[in-house]
């Protein structure tokens, strides 16, 4: 469902920022993708959703190649991938239901649809009482549920979110941490990127990327982790790429 | 399509401030365009009134033969720029330069004999009452044997000619700059308006919102901004031309058909400046 095959990321000025990044995201997966700030955890990203094309190798999601996909044709990636941000990316303007609808609108989906969509969605993310408020009448943990359900709103195949709980206090961050993974059980793959490892306390189960310095340093099962430079650690994983 | 247009207003609405801003700044700016535009014309009325005024006065012998008197009216009559040419018998002379004189004209009261030449009074059609064309025709006249003298207000039509010439310079320098500024004005407003929005333009791309229905969402915003504008200016132009015809009798309004063009001059600087601001948006993927 999504590959990346041998994918480079360099700027003339900054050098390289992803390198050399072979990776393969299953249907309905759950990944984690960890690494310090500056580590390549946002163009890994954007990567996905075609903000930005590798320099070098290919990157395929869904039936869209980096190689292949014209620009134009772009938003119609967009429209099968939910992506959340740590600012929650919400309209001040709009109420959390305009906000949700706001995103079916700009696809065309009919009004009559959008009007039973919503609520549903809204409901799900345990959010019919906002309905009405706007973002700033929200507390940070609903305005991050209200991104998500701006993201899922669109029934994407994969929701990715980049530091989703970011902004967020640690029993929120939780919080979010559960709805996704519960969304997950539904059948939508999540790539959820973050600096915060206490997220993945009792995840370990869970697939885990790490990126270091632009580098996939790590591949498995969260509970498998160890730092490359501690080796004989990494080695024990055998999950070194 | 009825739905983006639904959309547009709402985007009005929720960025009040940027969105007025962009609508006054296009008023604004077309309203001074306006009001130099109804300076201008009238300047020009103002001309064209001193320009009528302008006439060729044959001055004729006493002795002058008739027929050939007859033949000059006509040779005369197919110069380059001669509208018509009139001839003053000595009497209507009289009673021409009677009626010059108004309260004076007692002063010819006691006159024996009739002192005023016959004459021809030539008058230019418009566009050729400047100093190069009344000075051939006053030549051609001169030239003639029957003629005493020619008088064709040597320096009225010098001062004339200058006046045109000042206004002519003047209103393309000050009408060249106030149409930049209106520009730099509006397409700034507009940038800053659609600048402050940024966030809502990446929020449509990461929800799979199509360049074309961002842009067209954008333009349609422009649309309305650009005609609200417009219309502000004619309306207030409107008020202006009035007022004035109002209190100055002689005051040329401004015609009917700018109006439209102002509406319509809003809505294109509305839609150029949308498209150009929103070009920097859209390029990045």
């Amino acid at each position: 469902m999504i590959f990346f095959k041998d994918v480079s990321v360099g700027y003339p000025r900054r050098g390289t920022v992803l390198e050399g990044i072979n990776l393969h995201i299953g249907k309905g997966e759950f990944v984690f993708l960890t690494g310090p700030s500056g580590s390549g955890k946002s163009t890994l990203l954007k990567l996905l959703y075609h903000e930005l094309r590798p320099s070098s190798g290919e990157v395929i999601i869904a039936n869209f190649s980096s190689r292949r996909v014209k620009k134009r044709k772009v938003p119609y990636l967009r429209r099968k991938l939910g992506i959340v941000f740590q600012d929650f990316g919400l309209l001040e303007n709009r109420t959390a239901a305009e906000n949700v609808g706001y995103a079916l609108e700009v696809t065309g989906v009919p009004r009559s649809e959008i009007r039973t969509r919503v609520p549903r969605i809204l409901n799900t993310l345990g959010l019919s009482n906002k309905a009405r408020s706007y973002p700033q009448q929200l507390s940070g943990g609903e305005q991050q549920r209200v991104a998500i359900a701006r993201a899922l709103a669109s029934e994407p195949f994969v929701l990715i979110a980049d530091e989703p709980t970011g902004n967020l206090d640690p029993e929120i961050s939780q919080e979010i941490m559960r709805i996704l993974l519960e969304i997950n059980t539904l059948g939508t793959a999540i790539i959820v990127a973050t600096h915060d490892y206490s997220l993945l306390k009792g995840r370990e189960k869970y697939r885990r990327l790490h990126l270091s310095d632009g580098m996939l340093v790590y591949d498995g099962p969260v509970e498998g982790f160890r730092m490359p430079d501690n080796s004989t650690g990494a080695q024990a994983a055998g999950e070194i790429t | 399509m009825l739905r983006v247009f639904k959309e547009a207003l709402l985007g009005f609405s929720r960025a009040k401030t940027m969105s007025l801003f962009a609508v006054v700044a296009t008023g604004f700016s077309l309203f001074t365009l306006g009001l130099f535009v109804l300076v201008l014309l009238n300047m020009n009325t103002l001309i064209r009134r001193l320009e009528d005024k302008v006439e060729v006065m044959v001055y004729l012998k006493d002795n002058a033969d008739m027929a050939s008197v007859g033949m000059a009216i006509e040779d005369l009559g197919r110069l380059e720029g001669v509208d018509q040419v009139r001839y003053l018998s000595k009497d209507e002379a009289l009673e021409r330069f009677r009626a010059d004189l108004g309260p004076d004209s007692d002063l010819l009261q006691d006159l024996e004999t009739n002192p005023v030449p016959a004459s021809l009074s030539i008058t230019m059609k418009p566009g050729f009452r400047d100093t190069l064309h009344v000075r051939q025709v006053a030549t051609a006249a001169g030239d003639l044997s029957f003629v005493e003298e020619v008088d064709y207000g040597r320096e009225w039509i010098r001062r004339i000619d200058i006046f045109k010439h000042l206004v002519g310079v003047l209103g393309a320098g000050t009408g060249a700059v106030l149409s930049l500024v209106a520009i730099i004005l509006i397409s700034s407003a507009i940038k800053i308006a659609i600048f402050s929005r940024s966030k809502e333009i990446f929020i449509m791309k990461i929800v799979g919102a199509t360049n074309g229905y961002i842009r067209r969402s954008f333009l349609i915003e422009g649309f309305l901004k650009g005609a609200l504008g417009g219309s502000a200016a004619a309306a207030m132009i409107y008020g202006v031309s009035e007022a004035f015809a109002k209190h100055y009798v002689q005051i040329t309004r401004f015609p009917e058909d700018y109006y439209l063009l102002t509406v319509l001059a809003g809505i294109l600087m509305g839609l150029v400046g949308s498209w150009i601001s929103l070009g920097r948006h859209l390029r990045r993927v």
